[in-house]
């Protein structure tokens, strides 16, 4: 890890120094990788608790709230800083970012190269894409729409089953340009479907609360 | 002890700033004063300053309180809730317009524009006066110490427009902005002083004219936000209508439509709906007079608590789904909240508690005046960004996702709503066509899937881009959102680092050009009242030293020499004429004249009142 320009002490983030407080003009190039901006270790496993630990941390190093009246350049470079590890965190914080990160560092493909899902998921996919339809078009009040707030609750049990074998798949971290990272693609898209079907199933019983 | 001698070295530089809520009904400053956030107010004042403007007939502009009381006896002069208007376009606000006394129109960039008196104002000059009357009272509260670096606080559900604005006004009134803070954020530093806990909640804020509510994880002294929600068209002013329009429906049976109608008498309508809305809070009913004395008008009903709660159900219940929405973005349920803080005039009215205290399970804290609370919250956030403290870290969110426009009317998000600011997200474009060296680009900032039913932020135009084949370039375009919340926007064609330029065209905003043409002619019209009331006062002085010099001459003019009186006559003749003069520099000019012809004059009265001293006559017998 690099060293603090201006006191030579090691540095966490490659932002700031958390030893003398001095905000590194250089570390633009590092802004691509979310974990070394956290001083952190490529891998999938991640301590959440001890992430927001470090957000804390990092943004009384670097927040522009302290450089308000330290004039234009430092004042920019705070924003920018801290502009990257807010994105960094976000992404890192974030189960399917975190791993979609991983898969294209090491080469797999992405989610245009390789649009499939899983197998297994497509029989499944059909069943609730049906339940949800159905919900769509029922009214408020009726069965259709009980039935949603089940699917809801088996979605997210599957998701978290597919995370726990996303993460055992990334444990330790498949080689560059492995033929796992495909199967990973494809379980990122399933993944994806689900998030995205469980947002729906949300906002649809949202409008249902805001309408009664 | 070195680090003793730190200290005192960073206090002794540091600067000050004060904290200012810019309310839609009352604003007020606070600042940071021995280890805590007092309301900065004058001896014998509370510092609140009512948000009103009157516009007298002589061209002034009176801020304040003194507005206020001159809207009963002149509505049709008086303007209140400018905040309404802030980086609002006319469509925006046409329920607020129906009562507004005067003319209102819009500028080419869609920037509202009230008529008084024959000159047009934009709701930031309007904003500048009510930012000036605020600072002018917290600099006498600090006993003429002056700063002019100031914190401004906005409702969090304000977008991009609306911010800008406010910075706007504030550059008007020759503030440095140190920061544009988010009201409940604010809220949520005051309270969060006293209790140095840990624990997630949820504030509440309810103002004049606009409601939001943030839900913020404390920790360590840091305050981040996780969501917010709101609308910047619901607040106390709502709840004011809801009374104003059961007036009406009782009204339109006895007087004229037109007369209804009228901007003045719905002024008068609106200050007794507030007022009796005020006593609802503390009695179970209350009454509304309006009298209108040229008609012999004198209407007066009474509204219980239950016809007002009744009337005024569905606004609240809206700011119930705001709270929705911000527990969904949160992926919070309602037992995740540890504190719940009311904050907002409008927050007294029982049945705000009431439903608050059911939704949340939790009855909601209101040890901090609702009316201060805001201000104080400003002046902690003052006393952070002077350097005063790095206990306290705030760090927010930005409320709206911000998009382009599509091919096709879509938008595409770039950055979500709920994101922790700073952040920035960099857009990847290309040429279409062979040496192409400009693109379009249509920023807007909202929720809904297509462009036209959300908010513009502005049209952008890149240019400058060298020139290519069609798809070779590679365009970066970088959207930064600052910690005020505001939007930045830069480019760079990658494969040849040239930056490219970008002008915005702001929506209902204020050019940067337009903002320094407002500065200059503020200090024009400065410096023509100056020069407006010098002339008085040259005119009036002008007008004792004739009167003197008659009665000297009828009296004396045995004792001068005739090349002196025909002096004085010519000096007197000119200086007549020159009094019809507008040019105040020409006038001084003919006063300065005529002084001297008087001289000789002056000294014979002067000799003739000495020797009648002398011969025993007393001075005012001369």
């Amino acid at each position: 890890m690099n060293v603090c320009p201006r006191c030579q002490a090691k540095l966490e983030t490659p932002l700031a120094c958390s030893a003398c407080g001095a905000l590194v003009a250089e570390a633009t190039g590092a802004a691509q990788n979310p974990f070394a901006l956290f001083g952190l270790e490529l891998g999938f496993a991640l301590d959440k608790q001890a992430l927001r630990r470090r957000l804390l941390r990092f943004s009384r190093l670097m927040h522009p709230d302290f450089f308000a009246t330290a004039g234009a350049e430092p004042l920019a470079l705070a924003e920018s800083a801290s502009a990257a590890l807010n994105a960094a965190h976000e992404l890192l914080a974030d189960d399917a970012a975190r791993a979609d990160w991983l898969v294209r560092e090491l080469g797999g493909p992405d989610e245009k190269s390789e649009r499939a899902m899983p197998q297994e998921f497509l029989m499944e996919v059909l069943d609730w894409n049906e339940t949800l339809e159905s919900a769509r078009s029922a009214p408020a009040g009726s069965a259709e729409r009980t039935a949603i707030r089940q699917l809801c609750a088996q979605l997210e049990e599957r998701r978290r089953e597919l995370f726990e074998t996303i993460a055992r798949e990334l444990d330790p971290l498949p080689a560059i340009g492995s033929p796992k990272l495909a199967l990973l693609r494809k379980q990122l898209n399933a993944a994806r479907y689900l998030d995205k079907t469980i947002a729906e199933i949300g906002a649809l019983r949202v409008s249902q609360t805001l309408s009664q | 002890m070195a680090f003793i001698e730190l200290t005192v070295l960073n206090n002794a530089a540091r600067q000050t700033a004060i904290g200012i809520d810019l309310g839609t009904t009352n604003s007020l400053g606070a600042m940071w004063k021995d280890g805590r956030p007092i309301v900065l107010h004058p001896e014998g004042e509370n510092g609140y300053v009512p948000s009103a403007l009157h516009f007298t007939e002589d061209g002034r502009i009176i801020v304040g309180r003194e507005a206020r009381d001159r809207a009963l006896i002149d509505p049709e002069h008086t303007l209140f809730s400018i905040k309404r208007f802030m980086g609002r376009g006319l469509k925006d606000v046409a329920g607020d317009a129906a009562s507004v006394p005067c003319k209102i129109g819009e500028s080419a960039n869609g920037v509202i524009e009230f008529e008084m008196r024959g000159r047009k104002y934009t709701p930031q000059e309007l904003s500048a006066l009510i930012l000036l009357k605020v600072h002018d009272m917290a600099c006498r509260a600090l006993g003429g110490q002056e700063t002019i670096n100031v914190v401004i606080t906005v409702p969090a559900y304000f977008d991009d427009a609306q911010r800008q604005a406010t910075r706007d006004a504030a550059r008007l009134a020759g503030l440095e902005v140190l920061r544009i803070i988010n009201e409940p954020t604010a809220a949520s530093l005051a309270y969060g002083l006293d209790r140095k806990k840990q624990g997630t909640v949820a504030v509440f804020d309810l103002g004049g004219g606009t409601f939001d509510v943030s839900l913020l994880s404390i920790e360590d002294g840091v305050f981040r936000v996780l969501s917010t929600n709101g609308d910047t068209h619901l607040g106390g002013d709502d709840l004011d209508r809801v009374l104003v329009q059961a007036a009406m429906e009782d009204l339109a049976r006895t007087i004229s439509a037109s007369t209804l109608r009228d901007g003045g008498f719905q002024q008068l309508l609106r200050l007794a709906a507030e007022k009796c809305k005020i006593e609802l809070s503390s009695s179970p009913e209350a009454q509304m007079h309006v009298i209108l004395p040229e008609t012999g008008l004198h209407w007066r009903r009474r509204f219980t608590r239950d016809e007002f709660e009744v009337l005024a159900e569905p606004l609240i219940e809206r700011t119930i789904d705001a709270c929705r929405k911000a527990l969904a973005d949160a992926k919070l349920e309602t037992s995740a909240i540890d504190e719940v803080v009311l904050v907002g005039g409008a927050t007294r009215i029982p049945m705000v508690r009431r439903r608050v205290e059911a939704f949340f399970h939790r009855k909601p804290h209101t040890e901090l005046n609702p009316d201060e609370v805001v201000a104080l919250g400003a002046a902690v956030q003052a006393h952070v960004l002077t350097g005063g403290t790095r206990d306290i870290l705030l760090m927010d969110v930005t409320p709206l996702s911000l998009g382009l426009e599509t091919l096709g009317g879509a938008v595409a998000k770039i950055i979500l709503r709920n994101s922790t600011i700073p952040c920035s997200a960099t857009e990847g474009f290309t040429t279409y066509a062979d040496h192409q060296t400009g693109i379009d680009f249509h920023v807007v900032q909202g929720e809904r899937e297509l462009a036209r039913d959300c908010r513009t932020l502005g049209r952008f135009k890149l240019s400058g881009i060298p020139p290519m084949p069609a798809g070779m370039a590679r365009i970066a375009v970088k959207f930064h959102i600052d910690a005020n919340g505001m939007l930045t926007v830069s480019a760079k064609e990658e494969s040849t680092g040239v930056s490219a330029r970008i002008e915005v065209t702001p929506m209902n905003g204020l050019s940067d050009a337009e903002v320094e043409g407002m500065l200059k002619a503020s200090y024009d019209n400065a410096r023509a009242d100056f020069d407006e009331s010098r002339l008085a006062n040259l005119k009036v002085e002008i007008g004792t030293m004739m009167r003197a010099t008659e009665r000297g001459l009828r009296d004396y003019r045995f004792a001068l020499d005739k090349e002196t009186v025909r002096d004085l006559e010519d000096s007197m003749k000119s200086v007549r004429g020159a009094s019809e003069q507008v040019d105040v520099n020409a006038l001084q000019k003919a006063r300065d004249i005529f002084e001297r012809a008087t001289l000789p004059l002056a000294a014979v009265m002067m000799d003739s009142v000495a020797k009648k001293a002398l011969t025993g006559k007393r001075l005012d017998e001369v």
